[in-house]
């Protein structure tokens, strides 16, 4: 059911949030085992929200979509009185006094939060496989990543533990676990959503961003975090808008720019086939597909990790004496971080500056643009080394390959599923566009996916959820 | 290029060689692609993150 129709009935009073906040608690205690989504479940105080909702609805007091829609949220989202870890041992006893901005707006829209999600270690990998809390399962095969660092956000939409989830994004972290997962992420424009209460990996590159079953649905929970917030330095006064894609929207003469150059090289075949098949689609429903020319992408990539390795770095070098807290990964990032010069750091910002401007002029021949989301399907755990199209890669430097310079840029992007693997793992598409352009790139996601761009949900090929039980053992190994 | 061994050592961190080896290989890597950048910057292009007097003129 997707959260549209969940709150369809809701206002019909075929349903009760208290009925759909039991259901997934249900859920959770049956997938949870095998997936290690979640870290926090509040049921208690979800219920307690659920049976507000269904009070306010039956006096006619509506807050709109999400209310009495059971979500979660990553784990390094502040919520007063909630151990909120970052994934990480640093934060394991910190629990915040007070919510940060996303969960004032979704509790706001009277939206049900049933916990806290796992996730990559402090935000900082793309394989949620946590040292410290157990490493996150994808539900389309267990033995295989979720993604990250938003793993438990993917991996609990994707088993429609929850209607929707939050997750942030630094380098792919939301758009990485909604490819390899099969479920809609969307990063918004730098200052569109405020960080404000979220765990910093790194300032400059962080967003903040919604995982979803599908198009519309990811746009409702834009609709309700969106904004400026005068307590997040990068947040923008840019208006907010409807972001929600009307029934049967239009791509017609939209100029999709294909950027065959970088984006399509080095890619597994079948991500190649399912993302040229999108774009056959686009051009089918009448956009124009451009071939563009882009900046050097390579080199926004690596500017990106300057700035991502230095930025993170200066929030954790307090901790690192304490090595034994942090995963053997994480410490390497944060090590190398140490080392970087100030003089490269600025110079790295200097660089992004000059980028930003070199891209400004792409938006003049182009609307938006269409990339695969992930060069490869979901690696399995533990793997860090992966051959792709003939060569070995880093699963780190593969997986956020195609997706890390539109931090770099701040630029909206979103990744949608465009079709499985020949080994049943989702793979997805990316569009781009220009600067606080959502609802042009929601607006193409959604006109793709209503005319087939799509896979069938994770959890119709596991009814019963037999799978999952019979693998708990295997899941709990991981812990 | 940096030696970042020698870097490593000058300021005292506590990373064993092998570990030491492999960061300063993949910061080797990084900056094979970012110092070719650096020298064509232009002198008046500043860094992205700027600083404002008063954070109410903040975007």
């Amino acid at each position: 059911m997707t959260l549209r129709k969940a709150a369809q009935a809701l206002r019909e009073r075929r349903l009760s949030s208290v009925e759909l906040t039991k259901a997934a608690l249900e859920r959770i205690d049956r997938l949870n085992p095998a997936l290690n989504a979640f870290l926090t479940v509040l049921p208690e105080r979800a219920l307690h929200r659920a049976a507000q909702a269904d009070r306010e609805l039956a006096a006619g007091k509506d807050r709109g979509p999400l209310q009495g829609i059971p979500i979660a949220l990553k784990d390094l989202f502040d919520m007063r009185g909630v151990h909120t870890t970052a994934g990480s041992l640093i934060y394991q006893d910190y629990i915040p006094d007070r919510d940060s901005a996303v969960v004032e707006k979704l509790e706001a829209a009277g939206a049900v939060i049933l916990g806290k999600l796992n996730l990559h270690e402090l935000a900082y990998g793309i394989t949620s496989a946590n040292p410290h809390y157990g490493a996150v399962h994808n539900p389309w095969n267990l033995e295989r990543i979720p993604g990250g660092s938003s793993g438990g956000s993917g991996a609990a939409v994707a088993a429609e533990m929850v209607f929707a989830a939050m997750g942030s994004d630094t380098g792919g972290s939301i758009r990485a676990p909604a490819a390899l997962c099969g479920t809609v992420g969307l990063k918004p424009t730098y200052g569109r959503v405020s960080r404000f209460g979220a765990i910093p990996l790194a300032f400059s590159l962080d967003h903040m961003g919604p995982l979803a079953g599908d198009v519309r649905d990811t746009a409702i929970v834009l609709n309700t975090i969106a904004g400026f917030d005068p307590r997040d330095s990068g947040s923008a006064r840019h208006p907010v808008m409807d972001y929600v894609p009307e029934e049967g929207c239009s791509i017609r003469g939209l100029r999709i720019g294909f950027p065959e150059m970088f984006f399509f090289e080095r890619l597994d075949p079948d991500v190649d086939a399912a993302v040229r098949g999108g774009i056959a689609r686009a051009t089918s429903l009448g956009a124009e597909v451009v071939p563009v020319r882009l900046p050097d992408m390579a080199a926004v990539n690596a500017v990106g990790l300057v700035i991502q390795l230095a930025e993170a770095t200066a929030v954790m070098e307090r901790y690192l004496e304490q090595r034994e807290l942090f995963g053997a990964d994480v410490l390497e990032l944060l090590d190398q971080g140490r080392l970087l010069p100030a003089v490269d750091y600025i110079n790295a910002q200097r660089l992004r500056r000059g980028m930003q401007n070199e891209f400004h002029r792409v938006w003049q021949s182009v609307d938006c643009l269409i990339t695969p989301a992930t060069p490869i399907p979901a690696p399995r755990i533990g793997e860090t080394m992966i051959r792709v199209a003939g060569s070995e890669e880093n699963v780190r430097a593969a997986v956020t390959r195609l997706m890390r310079s539109w931090n770099v840029l701040g630029l909206p992007a979103i990744s949608i599923p465009c079709g499985l693997s020949a080994t049943s793992l989702p793979l997805g598409l990316q569009i781009v566009g220009p600067p606080f352009e959502e609802s042009l790139v929601l607006r193409v996601a959604a006109a793709l996916e209503d005319a087939g761009v799509a896979i069938p949900r994770c959890s119709s090929r596991y009814p019963n959820s037999r799978r999952y039980d019979r693998a708990g053992a295997h899941a709990a190994i991981g812990k | 290029m940096n030696d970042w061994t020698a870097l490593a050592q000058a300021r005292g961190l506590k990373i064993d060689n092998r570990e030491l080896d492999r960061i300063a290989g993949l910061l080797r890597s990084l900056e094979q692609v970012f110092r070719p950048l650096v020298r064509d910057l232009p002198h008046g292009l500043d860094p992205a993150i700027t600083f404002r007097a008063n954070p109410e003129d903040a975007e």
